[in-house]
């Protein structure tokens, strides 16, 4: 095949915008975006919320420094602060950009673009598309990118980089509609492959196929991995799924209850009940599980969020979505009965390491999105801050690959590759000490992780956690793939995906278990005090054999000066 | 602990997946697999379908990705119908089941099949290429990002329905005239069509249109709305059909020249309804020029105003016949009566 100039793994918000203006860059160059689900399809389609930028629609005092300092304190101080300034001066224009483009927004009287409050943020600046903005920004971006003619590689699954002595030669993925594996030689390979927080299997609001391949292609590579062990809860999942009950319920009035009847919030939040900030809302939720004070079920334990006070004419008028996922997800008409939820696992602010073009410490390779780490969340990402980011970054690395594309000579590579790849996949069909079952592994995936590397952690849990993850590790090498078809060998593919979440989850947890302090999303219950002096830094992890090994890296500072955050 | 106690009791049985299997490499022809599993109240089919494929048979193919009736993955027909296995329950299945606790899985139609439940989209993409199903901006590429539009709240709304869209094609699989053509444009594909022709910031509305009133387009929809009833976002979709026909008629047909092809792209719609409903038709008592022309804008009005009866689909001829021979004969009368008032 003949040398691409830039290979975009992934379809979604930051790998669309990437192709985009990387063809508006030079439009002679010759992509290609893979994506292992039709790039409509991404995740990014399920955000609700909306996209901040400092337009100053709604709030005409909202300025980019307002929206730089809520980013910056709400990142618990971790969030490199040239990123941040990139990411909120750029955010207007990007807004704009994508309005001129043909993206549907809600908007305001004097026909200008809607916005709303949202978590963390001093002035109503989130813009939204009702309550489909990143369903809404994704098909403008499918389609212009449609428009445009960029080359796409539809369901593709990227299973590694081909290196010659750590220089990056291009990608190998396996066409899922054939079962062939595929070379796709490349001046440059940029990952846009979305988050991994699905790591946490059923206790993650993500969608299954979050797996955080990107990440893992690149650890395993040796390209560092930054921050990992931040990952973002949000109080409400439904219990089955873990699928978001937006904040909706509890702004109109929702309770929350355990099993004993009691509407514990007054235990943790006198004043603002169910109305604290998220990460106290998951907190006392866990902590009512923790002990004891939850109900049980084969799903796992769960607190009981009851609307049935509000009245069926309120629910249906106001919360017609939270009852709709509800009667899906979980069989259960909020009128008549209390939903069952629980803390999810939801953003993952870790990523691979980039600087605040998109480079990664390889060359020719780049990363953008949620898989990224720039890092503009440091700790704690607001709400409306990452479709930013997918955008901004996505466009900027976009940039980057086309305008250094020239700088990379290609290499070929080679069919033993291909052939020994080959026979890598098809060794977890083979009978012969094959028999752990993929589901069962990734279920107790998803719980070792909940329960020792969730909300609440502590050394002890955490090397709980790190020691099951090596017992699943073992056991992985014996999983067997029982569809031995090449058509759509979803099976295989679950499998894959299965070896990338373990690997990341152990950088989560090394990373859960160096950092001994709280700050942001993770909390130490035996360090809960934020340890600026030790810990205002990065994690970076990457891969020595086949362990973990952590460095740390300096945060940039800038205008803003260390100060707790409060609010 | 009472609570516990509480969630032990949801209610369980047995229930049957027919799954309709087809590996290519090694199936002649398709053919269905039992499986019976136990499955609590409050579990969706995708949940069925994901614990047969992680405990029972890891071979079992279909696509799903967010779960949550969003990224549009996880069409498939369920018993007989064309919807989302991840916002599906499986006991309100039950009540729809042919044989007692046995639901059918049957992939989406009217695409080529894969492998068991996965059929190819790429024709639907192929079909958003070919009707341009993108805003092509007013506004120069260089001035981008420094002004937004002005959009009022209004417009917004002409077309926010419509982009509820997931492109999950179960309006696409249970279209009538796609049994037949699978060259026809598809009720998704209109839908988006009319969200970009009604968006002002677009300016390739006359090209977009040209293609969708040509042959394979607009006119060989037959009103059966089995679209709109399917449409698992509840999109009004024939308001997006009848909006372009609108379009195409009333605003292009006066205004330019292109509106005799039209006409004449409606003629042959007529036609062909004609044909279906044999010789009763208005068309044959009163001659093709007549009905054009006196007919025409009645039923565009009663199009607009979504009266028009569904015409027959090609499933159930006799009950469609009737109301649409009713319909013309009404709408001949309606003409006729308004006529000779005008001529007092
Ligand atoms: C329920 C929910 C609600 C949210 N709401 C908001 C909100 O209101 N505001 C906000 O700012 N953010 C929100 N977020 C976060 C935000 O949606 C995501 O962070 C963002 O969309 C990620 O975009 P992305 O382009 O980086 O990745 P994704 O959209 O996840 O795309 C990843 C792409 O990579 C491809 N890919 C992955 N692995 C492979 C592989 N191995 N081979 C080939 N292709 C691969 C996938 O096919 C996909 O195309 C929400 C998230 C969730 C889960
Ligand atoms: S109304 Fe038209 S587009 Fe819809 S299903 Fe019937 S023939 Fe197809
Ligand atoms: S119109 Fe409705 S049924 Fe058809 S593809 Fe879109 S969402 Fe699915
Ligand atoms: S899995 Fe996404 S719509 Fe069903």
């Amino acid at each position: 095949m003949k040398p691409f100039d830039i290979v975009i793994v992934g379809g979604g918000g930051a790998g669309l915008y990437a192709a985009m203006e990387a063809m508006k860059t030079n439009p002679a160059l010759n992509i290609a975006v893979l994506s292992k689900v039709y790039p409509n399809r991404s995740h990014t389609s399920a955000a609700q919320g909306g996209a901040n930028a400092a337009l100053a629609n709604k709030a005409k005092d909202d300025t980019v420094e307002l929206h730089i300092f809520d980013t910056i304190k709400g990142s618990d101080y971790l969030a490199d602060q040239d990123a941040v300034d990139i990411l909120c001066s750029e955010a207007p224009k990007i807004i704009r950009e994508l309005d001129n483009i043909g993206t549907p927004w809600s908007r305001l009287e004097d026909n200008t673009i809607a916005q709303r409050p949202f978590g963390g943020a001093g002035r109503p600046r989130c813009c939204y598309c009702a309550d489909k903005t990143g369903h809404t920004i994704l098909q403008t971006l499918y389609e212009q990118c449609l428009k445009k003619g960029v080359f796409f590689f539809n369901e593709y699954f990227a299973l590694q980089l081909s290196l010659h002595d750590s220089r990056m030669k291009g990608l190998i993925a396996m066409n899922m509609k054939t079962g062939k594996i595929e070379a796709f030689p490349a001046r440059t390979v940029l990952f846009a492959t979305g988050g991994y927080a699905k790591m946490y299997w059923n206790r993650s609001s993500n969608a299954a196929g979050n797996t955080g391949d990107g990440q893992a292609i690149a650890y395993r590579a040796g390209i560092p991995l930054k921050d990992m062990e931040f990952v973002q809860f949000h109080p409400t999942g439904l219990r089955k799924s873990g699928l978001l009950v937006t904040e909706g319920a509890r702004g109109e009035g929702g309770y929350l209850i355990n099993a004993l009847g009691e509407r514990f919030m007054s235990r943790y939040a006198p004043e603002k009940m169910e109305l604290g900030p998220r990460d106290l809302v998951s907190r006392s939720i866990e902590t009512e599980i923790l002990q004891g004070r939850g109900f049980d079920s084969p799903a796992g334990k769960y607190v009981h969020l009851d609307l049935t006070h509000l009245g069926a004419d309120l629910i249906k008028s106001r919360l017609p979505q939270i009852r709709e996922m509800s009667m899906y997800f979980e069989g259960v008409d909020p009128i008549d009965e209390p939903i069952p939820v629980r803390p999810t696992a939801h953003y993952s602010m870790g990523g691979i390491d980039t600087d605040n073009y998109g480079r990664t410490v390889m060359d020719g390779v780049y990363a953008a999105g949620e898989c990224a780490c720039v890092s503009v969340h440091g700790a704690n990402r607001l709400g409306g801050n990452s479709l930013l980011d997918i955008l901004v970054f996505g466009r900027i690395a976009g940039h980057t690959a086309a305008e250094e594309a020239g700088k990379f000579e290609p290499s070929p590579i080679t069919a033993d590759e291909i052939a020994a790849t080959e026979a890598r996949l098809r060794s977890y069909m083979q009978p012969s000490g094959h028999f752990e079952r993929y589901g069962i592994l990734r279920e107790e995936l998803g719980q070792t992780l909940g329960q020792n590397v969730g909300i609440y952690r502590e050394a002890s849990k955490i090397r709980k956690g790190v020691a099951d993850l090596r017992e699943l590790q073992e056991r992985f090498t014996h999983v067997r793939v029982n569809d031995t078809s090449d058509v759509f060998n979803t099976n295989l593919m679950q499998v894959l995906e299965l070896k990338n979440m373990l690997d990341l989850a152990e950088t989560v947890a090394a990373g859960a278990l160096a950092r001994e302090e709280s700050r942001g999303s993770h909390t130490r219950t035996d360090f809960p005090q934020r340890d600026d002096e030790k810990w205002h830094k990065h994690t970076i992890a990457t891969i020595e054999g086949d362990r973990v090994k952590l460095g740390e890296k300096p945060v940039t500072m800038g205008r803003y000066e260390l100060q707790e955050r409060t609010y | 602990m009472t609570g516990a106690k509480e969630a032990h009791t949801e209610p369980k049985r047995d229930i049957t997946l027919r799954v309709h299997r087809f590996n290519p490499q090694v199936d002649g022809k398709p053919y269905f697999d039992d499986y019976t599993i136990q499955v609590e109240k409050g579990i969706t089919v995708l949940r069925a379908l994901n614990y047969i494929k992680e405990h029972v048979d890891a071979s079992v193919s279909f696509r799903a990705f967010c779960q949550a009736g969003i990224c549009g993955s996880c069409g498939m027909r369920i018993n007989g119908i064309s919807k989302l296995a991840c916002t599906t329950q499986v006991w309100d299945e039950l009540d729809r089941c042919k044989e007692p606790g046995v639901i059918r899985i049957e992939p989406l139609r009217n695409m080529p099949l894969i492998k068991d439940l996965i059929v190819d989209m790429d024709p639907l993409v192929d079909k958003m290429k070919h009707y341009s199903n993108w805003v092509v901006s007013s506004m120069p590429e260089s001035r981008m990002g420094k002004k937004e539009f002005l959009v009022s709240e209004e417009e917004f709304q002409k077309y926010d329905k419509a982009t509820d869209c997931i492109l999950c094609a179960s309006c696409v699989s249970e279209c009538t005239i796609l049994r037949a053509h699978k060259e026809y444009v598809s009720p998704a594909i209109l839908l988006k069509s009319y969200r970009m022709n009604v968006d002002s910031r677009d300016s390739i509305h006359d090209a977009r249109l040209g293609e969708l009133v040509k042959d394979h387009g607009v006119w060989d929809c037959t009103h059966c709305y089995r679209c709109q009833e399917t449409c698992v976002k509840h999109i009004p979709i024939m308001d997006a059909i009848h909006g372009i026909r609108e379009d195409a008629l009333e605003v292009r047909g006066v205004k330019d020249s292109s509106g005799a092809k039209h006409a004449e792209a409606f003629m042959s719609d007529i036609e062909k309804k004609g044909k279906l409903v044999e010789a009763t038709l208005p068309i044959r008592t009163n001659g093709m020029a007549w009905t054009l022309q006196n007919l025409l804008p009645m039923a565009m009005k009663m199009i607009m105003k979504r009266r028009t009866p569904p015409p027959p689909p090609l499933v159930k001829p006799a009950k469609g016949i009737k109301k649409f021979r009713e319909m013309f004969r009404e709408m001949t009368e309606h003409v006729r009566a308004e006529k000779k008032s005008h001529k007092k």
